[in-house]
């Protein structure tokens, strides 16, 4: 079962989108130097389709785009949340922060219009440093995945 | 008189053992000054009238001196007495100057050494900023004496004591009591256009082409901005530059702006001629000025979207018969925005503050798809400035945070838009935090104490709104009898600050809840209803949560000296607490919604603070909720960097200076409506920018 402790409003993370981050726990990764280590225990509330409903009768079209940042334990979990979500409200985007190398054979990539992928390491940096490991990738209109990470570093 | 171990209380407050001789010696000396012989009995006589108590204080000593020499027949030696005394009196205000001179010039800054408005609008301090500070206190005496007068005149002497009373125990506070002038103003220019200067007291006349627009319009603004304690707005500053352009190279200027337009070795375009002008007037305007304290003029422009534009200046037609080009103008509204952007890049330019006026279809979108665009485009690019949306044009702002309903947007062939002209005479404040814990400790229900209050507050407004018109009567307010200014179109201003103090000490938590809300708009409710109650042809009123620059400091350190609960050093100009990062960017918009805004006529402009720039479809889909949450009027706000070392200007808020790598940097923020260098704030603002939270977009 995933778990969430909190969500934000943020803009950063996705660009040119009004983003609701959901801050998924029992993160798996352990990056040291993680800045989100409170997400690391089995701790917060039921992340189900209805605490999505919720969202989205809270938030309504104030919003452009759901995140899922985190959720390694359970990827198979996260993508049906992901299928829910297209299925039910297509005018939101859904974007997934993983930080996995790879996503699980057992993903349907399709289900995602942003995916993150890549642990945190603290001397290569963030996705905002030009020398990051991590990569952001946008689903283009013909279903392929394009490597966005550059805009992160634009000013 | 038995003379015991007293103690008396001296002038700065400091306790003293009571001294006979002290007393003898004063009295003797008067006997002497005017030759009149003392001896130990008649000073005994004049000691034996003496009733001095423990901790009396020296005032009151000298008080009795003087009525018992007159009792016992000294009038002569009374007389000299009392002469002394004055003098000294007045060699102490002198010597509190002179402490206040030295204090000032040891400050950090001038905003933090003013003792009485403390203004981050002045850059430095030096003597000229010196020479405003000093006569302030002066002006504080001469203004309340003149109002009160009036007050006695119109509803008796209680009154007049009751204000004195609210305002130095901090209930209320008069704002810009240390001008004479009244307050602000958004003027219509089209008696210049008409008559140029010579009406309000200048020597030139009507501009005529571009070159005496840009030079007479700088001129007519110092002018104006002299006889204003605050801002000035022209919001047709680039209709009439358009007009002149016009005239000089054909409506259709834009169309070819980069053709050459002078025979100069340099072969200027049009172009850059423009450019040029906006050169010359904007930082002209960004001068410290004489007749101001060394402040630069506040001055303020607006920007309008097509249908804005169409319902504002519709009717409006230039002297020569010609009507104002939508077209050419919309280019130069760009043109100006984009050039005033990229010159903040290279200088601290404050002024103009801008306004962008957009007029919302019925499901909150831009009306005019190209100017919300444009918006939107302009806020990515890291400009700053304000948007005012509403589904009909029935506001213009006169400074960067009032915004002023406008009743009549009929054209006349003396005066221009009827629209344009509005502003506010007066504004005075209600210290809600301090009202409503006084009227709960004392078992009052809040609503019916602060009835009260604003139904004071009302009539010494209309005192100040006689005092004004006396004024006009002998000719000393030209602003108005030139028609810049229409009188009865300007408001009076209630003012408030501490509302959010006030409802976290009703134990309401600052969230968009329904208590919270029930809360604001009884307040603001009540206070509308006395405004419309006061409300004549002659006079009207309006509601602004000010800004409280330095007023919301004052009111929390006093506050917090008289025992009330003061949760933080300033009080909010918002209707969220600014500190809290638990509050999304739209729990922001909706705290500053329709249902919270509704009766705060006057405005209340949200500064959304913002870590880093969004990108131009994110602020699309921000401006989308701020129409729908019923937001009209907001900013965003990022720091931006300036390197105290290299003099790099950055539009991002970094931690260093991206080209020296300097750590030593400062920020350019708007606290408080305009933008300016964070250390210019006063040290109280310093530390509220502080802790500020920047949403981490």
């Amino acid at each position: 079962m995933l778990k969430y402790v909190n969500t934000d409003i943020v803009f950063q993370e996705i660009p040119d989108e009004v983003t609701l981050a959901i801050n998924i726990s029992n993160c798996p990764c352990h990056c040291p130097g993680c800045h989100s280590q409170y997400l690391w225990g089995d701790v917060g509330l039921p992340l189900t389709i209805s605490a999505l409903d919720d969202f989205v009768t809270k938030y309504g079209d104030d919003i452009t785009c759901f995140s899922f940042m985190g959720g390694d334990a359970d990827p198979k979990g996260v993508n049906q949340l992901a299928q829910y979500i297209h299925e039910e409200y297509p005018q939101f985007k859904v974007a997934w922060y993983s930080g996995k190398t790879v996503i699980a054979r057992t993903v349907n990539k399709a289900d995602f219009d942003y995916i993150k992928i890549g642990p945190y390491i603290e001397h290569l940096g963030p996705l905002k440093s030009p020398t990051t490991n991590q990569r952001m990738y946008r689903k283009t209109d013909d279903g392929t995945f394009e490597d966005i990470t550059e805009r992160f570093w634009r000013k | 008189m038995e003379i015991k171990n007293f103690t008396i209380t001296k002038r700065d407050g400091t306790k003293d053992q009571f001294s006979l001789d002290k007393i003898m010696n004063a009295i003797a000396k008067a006997f002497e000054s005017v030759q009149e012989p003392a001896d130990l009995g008649v000073i005994s006589k004049i000691l034996a009238h003496l009733d001095i108590h423990n901790d009396i204080t020296v005032e009151d000593i000298q008080n009795q001196v003087e009525e018992s020499l007159m009792r016992e027949g000294f009038y002569k030696v009374a007389k000299s007495f009392i002469l002394y005394r004055q003098e000294h009196t007045e060699d102490r205000e002198t010597l509190q100057k002179m402490q206040f001179l030295s204090e000032y010039m040891e400050s950090v800054n001038a905003a933090t050494g003013s003792k009485y408005d403390a203004n981050a609008n002045v850059e430095h301090k030096n003597i000229a900023t010196l020479i405003g500070e000093l006569p302030k206190s002066n002006f504080i005496r001469l203004n309340r004496r003149l109002l009160t007068d009036r007050i006695k005149k119109m509803y008796g002497k209680q009154l007049a004591d009751e204000y004195i009373d609210m305002l130095t125990h901090h209930f209320i506070y008069k704002n810009d009591e240390t001008s004479l002038a009244n307050y602000c103003a958004s003027i219509t220019m089209y008696p210049w256009l008409i008559n140029g200067t010579m009406e309000i007291g200048g020597n030139s006349t009507a501009p005529t082409n571009l070159k005496s627009f840009a030079g007479g319009f700088v001129n007519m603004v110092f002018m104006v901005s002299s006889m204003l304690s605050g801002a000035c707005a022209t919001p047709e500053f680039l209709m009439y530059m358009n007009y002149f352009i016009g005239k000089e190279w054909g409506l259709d200027y834009w169309k070819r702006a980069d053709e050459q337009a002078d025979l100069s070795l340099k072969k200027r375009t049009i172009d850059k001629v423009i450019t040029d002008y906006f050169e010359q007037i904007v930082y002209t305007l960004n001068q410290p000025t004489g007749a101001r304290n060394y402040q630069a003029v506040f001055w303020n422009i607006a920007y309008y979207d097509k249908y804005y534009f169409e319902s504002i200046f519709g009717d409006f037609y230039f002297p020569d018969g010609s009507k104002p080009d939508w077209d050419g103008l919309s280019w130069l509204q760009k043109r100006f925005m984009k050039w005033f952007n990229n010159e903040r890049t290279k200088t601290l330019l404050t002024f103009p503050v801008e306004t962008m006026a957009l007029l919302t279809d019925e499901d909150g979108n831009c009306k005019d798809k190209e100017w919300g665009e444009f918006t939107a485009e302009m806020y990515s690019e890291g400009h700053s400035f304000f948007t005012y949306m509403s589904a009909n044009a029935d506001s213009l702002s006169s400074c960067c945070r009032l915004r002023n309903e406008i009743t009549d947007n009929g054209f006349s062939y003396t005066l221009g838009a009827g629209g344009v002209s509005t502003g506010s005479k007066s504004v005075l404040t209600i210290n809600l935090n301090r009202c409503i814990q006084y009227a709960v400790n004392h078992k009052m229900p809040y609503l019916q104490y602060l009835a009260d209050v604003i139904d004071l507050c009302h009539k010494v407004q209309l005192a100040y709104n006689e005092n004004l018109k006396e004024l006009q009567q002998h000719g000393m307010l030209p602003l108005f009898d030139a028609g810049y200014i229409n009188i009865s179109r300007q408001y009076l201003t209630i003012g408030i600050n501490g509302l959010v103090e006030a409802a976290e000490f009703m134990g309401l938590k600052i969230t968009p809840n329904d208590d919270y809300l029930h809360f604001v708009q009884g307040i603001l409710g009540l206070i509308e209803k006395y405004n419309k109650q006061y409300r004549t042809k002659d006079v009207m009123f309006n509601c602004e949560m000010i800004p409280a620059e330095n007023v919301g400091v004052k009111h929390a350190k006093w506050d917090r000296e008289d025992g009330y609960f003061v949760p933080r050093d300033c009080y909010n100009s918002y209707f969220y607490v600014v500190e809290d990062d638990s509050l999304t960017i739209l729990d922001k918009f909706k705290l500053h919604g329709a249902p919270y805004i509704e009766h705060l006529t006057g405005g209340s402009a949200l500064h959304m603070n913002l870590e880093e720039h969004l990108s131009k479809e994110q602020y699309q889909k921000l401006l989308q909720v701020a129409a729908k949450e019923g937001c009209n009027y907001f900013t965003f706000n990022i720091p931006n960097t300036v390197c105290n070392e290299c003099g790099h200007i950055d539009k991002r808020y970094l931690k260093e200076c991206p080209v020296c790598k300097s750590k030593n940097i400062d920020y350019m923020t708007r606290i408080i409506g305009y933008l300016k260098r964070v250390s210019n704030f006063s040290q109280a603002r310093q530390e509220e920018a502080a802790r500020r939270f920047y949403a981490t977009a």
